[in-house]
């Protein structure tokens, strides 16, 4: 023991040093950090327009984890209210599509989700379908509904969204989209994508989260050969229509997030 | 009684003439009565005139009247007639030998109460007047020794055929009268105006004996049966039933209609009272593209007498093209895809589609090449015409140049193409259509008010219009698509797509909870094409809404797809009469031949090339019908019974314009075993009309002596005295005896 004792004490000194400097570096990231979530977002005036299209999101249950920080990273309201009201306002601006100026939020404990045939799931690395949720989802999406799933990273985050996906789809398999798929040229010749990072990533050297360090483009098709799910996987598309007005976010993410969103909308309401 | 009572038939009187066989005017006698009347007037006032000029009055009428008809005796009052020379003329009996005399009743064929009938006496009776010759009336006139080869199971029996030879062998014929002894079934027609008119021209009298119940007492009949002569493959076809029945009113009898002993569709009916026409419809899936021999029947009951006219064969051309539809959608919308979705489903349509997605790109999809409708919606005649339907969304009116709103208008109106509106935030009246051209096409008028459109929910309910048209149905039977229809989620939105417009047909009307009742789903003809108005973007929550495997959406856009384009003619369009020809050799043959431009082609050279059973082929030319520009007519003589294919092709100048295809089938024998009971009205009408008289055969005993009075043939004139018919002495009697009966009672005797 007494042989150990100096590799002992020189750990906790190494450990103290980088608590240390951990914490200053936090403090000034803090200090830095552009990005100040609030969901304090003012109430558009035709907020009560009734419209063709509304940006419906859907709440889900959480996965359960050991893992405390972990598991109070991901939820169903990340970037909510201002990512949906502020893409809104690009797809309005960008299409013919009558949009309604805030979102939709929609469960799948009532029915009321057949009334809103395009629906987005963030941080679908995080949710935990019920067989109730995971049946109804299943007849939404054959009935000729769409999810858009984004903002999770990495393989334990696909992971826990496919124990999901797989109880709503047991028989189909999720698979990469190719380029020449509609749903990249609806509206945007989108043949060059690229990695759309988060705001973590800030000031983004890095785009990528955990180990997802290549941006995939994943989905699952019907019989008809139409895509009924579309994952963006190892991206951040919310980050990017939530900070789109941000000098600090770069133009080229937000720019492509948003054709992103407006393809897989016109896609899916003309597919 | 008659007789009894005038001593000459009854005949005599209709035909004969009165003369007075002493020559002396007619006027002599008429001063002699009134000198007699006087003379007694004068005794009877004179001896009766304090207060009893009443009496009087009688006594001398009574008395008058009969110095008249004595007076008038003296003047031999005689009936001019013509009557045929004894064994100097021919009757014709023509015998009706079709499979129809062959049913049985009470215990014995039609044919064989025929044959009673002239062994009875009525074969002797006229062989002592006349020469009689015997025709067996079938498929042909055929003479015959007797009636002893008579079969009953000639297929048809063609009456107007056979009066027509007899009518032009009287030429040559001494012919004083016809005998037709028949149940009056002409099944290839009737007798027709013409040779009515050769008859009556001839002074032939035709006598009918009828045979064969009036009535029949166990029978379910098809009157009918209606089915579309051509349909898309896949389409949703109706079928309308037209039958009666006698004695088993309020049972159940199930109406099958099958294919190849397949069967299509089937339903149960409660049969309607003895002798009502009962109409029923069903619906049947065309299938396959190909000719479809569709037959259809009435189960047959216990104790029915007649089993054979309980069903009923009709074909039906399933076409093999998929006409292309257009949909042009101004704005993304969930009724786009949800459209789009449901034809995708239907293999018999070809949906393109054109999506507005930004001010500037238009998405297009289900085109051809990577070039066509490159700059949106058709602005040429060849890009529009190249479909036979068109949809518009939530297009706004301004939309659409000056050109492409007459090609729309020349679409429907000359190409005969399908139009059909959406509702929407920008379209109708809240797109400007009140003030464009475009409103000559809508069936309804929209108005300029620019709040027709409404995200607010609405249910649907059918009209009776919509509760009949085929296109409407979702489920087969009409009570449970009504409830249907009824149970169908809301739609997500309406519009209130204005005023009808005369012609215009609601199928289905939106109930909404501010508006009430507004007109939904409005149908019009226009031109040779049609346009409708689909108030309404919402329909899409049919599909959300409901379980996934119900097909209401999809069933009801492919309908309307269906209605849109079905009957969008091409360039050539062959067409028959009907589809299957009873007991006729001759078809008739009909092509409409258009250009390019779907105007009428005149100097085309169009051909039909037949094919039949047996390997029977032909080619028919036919020739431009002076009288209708475009149109072809032609004939040819179908020989062998069975289902003929008819390709009617076009070419102009060495190029092919186009080529259509149609069926029919040929039968023969099936038409005896329809209308089987007697046809006594026509037999009562064609020997009315032509001076003979209808005879039930009981009554036939004095049919050769009525005979004799004709005026065909080799006659005589004679006289038949009236003075001693006993009618004129039991009128003297009644006068004399009157008289005799007043004066005792007032005592004047």
């Amino acid at each position: 023991m007494r042989k150990f004792r100096p590799l002992i004490i020189a750990l906790l000194l190494g450990l103290t040093v980088w608590t240390a400097l951990y914490a200053q570096r936090r403090m000034r990231r803090g200090m830095d950090f552009p990005f100040q979530e609030s969901e304090d977002q003012p109430t558009p005036n035709d907020a009560d327009e009734k419209t063709e299209f509304a940006f419906a999101r859907l709440k889900y249950p959480n996965w359960k984890s050991n893992d405390r920080m972990w598991s109070m990273r991901g939820s169903w309201s990340i970037d909510y209210p201002k990512a949906d009201r502020q893409f809104v306002q690009g797809v309005r601006r960008l299409s013919r599509l009558h949009v309604r100026s805030v979102e939709q939020v929609v469960d799948l404990e009532s029915d009321e989700i057949f009334n809103w045939p395009w629906i987005y799931a963030v941080e679908a690395g995080h949710w935990d379908l019920t067989d109730a949720q995971c049946k109804k989802l299943r007849e939404y999406l054959l009935k000729g509904g769409f999810i858009m799933t984004d903002d999770f990273h990495g393989s334990m985050e696909w992971d826990i969204f496919m124990l999901s996906m797989k109880r709503v789809f047991p028989d189909r398999e999720m698979v990469d989209i190719p380029n020449k798929d509609p749903i990249f040229q609806v509206v945007y010749d989108l043949d060059k994508r690229f990695q759309v990072p988060g705001i973590v990533n800030y000031p983004f050297d890095q785009t990528y989260e955990y180990d997802g360090v290549k941006d995939t483009w994943r989905g699952i098709y019907d019989d008809k050969g139409r895509l009924m799910v579309g994952a963006c996987h190892n991206m951040d598309l919310g980050d990017a229509w939530e900070w789109a007005d941000s000098p600090q976010y770069p133009e080229r993410y937000a720019s492509l997030a948003y054709r992103i969103g407006i393809n897989y909308i016109i896609y899916a309401m003309s597919h | 009684m008659f007789e009894l009572l005038f001593k000459y038939p009854y005949t005599v009187y209709q035909k004969g003439s009165l003369v007075l066989q002493t020559g002396w005017s007619v006027w002599w006698w008429v001063a002699a009565t009134v000198l007699a009347a006087a003379v007694v007037g004068w005794l009877l006032f004179t001896k009766w005139n304090n207060g009893k000029r009443a009496k009087a009055i009688v006594l001398w009428t009574l008395q008058s009247t009969m110095i008249a008809i004595v007076l008038l005796l003296l003047w031999q009052p005689g009936m001019s007639i013509a009557t045929l020379k004894p064994q100097q003329n021919i009757v014709a009996v023509l015998l009706d030998d079709s499979k129809s005399m062959g049913l049985a009743e009470d215990g014995s064929t039609r044919r064989e109460e025929m044959i009673k009938t002239l062994e009875g006496g009525l074969a002797d009776g006229l062989k002592k007047k006349f020469q009689v010759r015997y025709y067996k009336m079938g498929a042909r006139l055929e003479r015959t020794a007797d009636w002893k080869g008579l079969t009953a199971q000639a297929p048809v029996s063609r009456l107007s055929d056979g009066l027509a030879q007899i009518a032009a062998e009287s030429a040559s014929l001494p012919i004083g009268a016809l005998i037709v002894m028949s149940d009056g079934g002409d099944t290839a027609g009737g007798v027709d105006r013409q040779t009515l008119a050769t008859l009556r021209s001839r002074r032939f009298p035709v006598h009918t004996i009828g045979y064969g119940r009036e009535r029949a007492e166990k029978d379910i009949a098809l009157m009918d049966v209606q089915t579309p002569a051509r349909a898309l493959a896949d389409s949703r076809l109706g079928v309308t039933v037209s039958f009666q029945q006698r004695g088993f009113a309020g049972q159940k009898a199930k109406i099958v209609v099958s294919e190849n002993g397949k069967t299509l569709t089937a339903r149960d009916v409660t049969l309607a009272a003895d002798g009502a026409p009962q109409v029923e419809n069903l619906l049947f899936n065309a299938g396959n593209a190909g000719p479809k021999t569709v037959q259809v029947a009435v189960q047959t009951l216990n104790g029915e007498t007649n089993t054979g006219n309980n069903a009923l064969t009709r074909l039906v051309q399933v076409d093999s093209r998929k006409p292309r539809v257009l949909y042009i959608e101004g704005e993304p919308r969930w009724e786009f895809k949800f459209i789009r979705r449901a034809l995708e489903e239907d293999r018999s349509i070809n949906l393109v589609t054109l999506l507005r997605t930004t001010q500037n790109k238009i998405y297009r999809q289900g085109i051809n090449t990577p070039t066509e409708l490159e700059g949106g919606f058709p602005s040429t005649l060849d890009e529009l015409f190249a479909f036979e339907g068109v949809i518009i969304g939530n297009v706004e009116a301004n939309y659409f140049t000056p050109t492409q709103v007459e090609l729309l208008q020349q679409f429907v109106d000359r190409r005969g193409g399908g139009l059909l509106f959406l509702g929407g935030r920008t379209t109708l009246a809240d797109g400007g259509y009140g003030a464009s051209p475009l409103a000559e096409l809508l069936p309804v008028n929209p108005g300029e008010r620019r709040t027709t459109f409404q995200r607010d929910r609405a249910t649907v309910e059918l009209t009776t219009a919509g509760r009949e048209s085929i296109y409407a149905r979702l489920e087969e039977d009409p009570t449970k698509n009504v409830e249907r229809w009824k149970k169908l989620p809301y739609l997500a939105d309406f519009q209130a797509a204005g005023t009808l417009k005369p012609g215009a047909v609601v199928l289905a009307e939106a109930i909404t909870e501010k508006k009430g009742r507004l007109p939904l789903w409005i149908i019009q003809n226009y031109g040779r094409g049609r346009t409708a108005v689909l108030a309404t973007s919402g329909t899409w929550r049919w599909q959300m809404s409901q379980p996934l495997e119900d097909k209401s959406h999809e069933v009801f856009w492919q309908q309307l797809s269906r209605w849109l384009v079905g009957a969008t003619p091409g360039r050539v369009v062959a067409a028959m009469t009907r589809t299957v020809f009873s007991d006729e050799r001759t078809i008739p043959l009909r092509a409409e031949v258009r250009n390019k431009q779907y105007l009428p082609l005149t100097d085309a050279k169009v051909e039909a090339r037949i094919s039949g059973p047996g390997g029977v082929a032909a080619t028919v030319e036919l020739q431009p019908d002076p009288v209708s520009p475009g149109v072809f007519l032609g004939e040819w003589g179908a020989e062998k019974p069975g289902s003929y294919l008819v390709e009617m092709y076009a070419t102009r100048a060495g190029e092919e314009v186009g080529r259509d295809t149609v069926s029919f089938r040929r039968e023969d024998g099936v038409s005896e075993a329809f209308h089987s009971e007697q046809d006594k009205e026509t037999l009562e009408r064609l020997s009315t009309q032509t001076g003979g008289r209808y005879w039930k055969p009981d009554e036939v005993k004095k049919l050769p002596e009525e005979i004799t009075y004709s005026e065909a043939g080799i006659t005589t004139r004679e006289v038949k005295d009236l003075w001693n018919i006993p009618i004129v002495f039991l009128v003297l009697a009644l006068l004399r005896g009157s008289e005799w009966m007043l004066r005792r009672k007032w005592g004047a005797v």
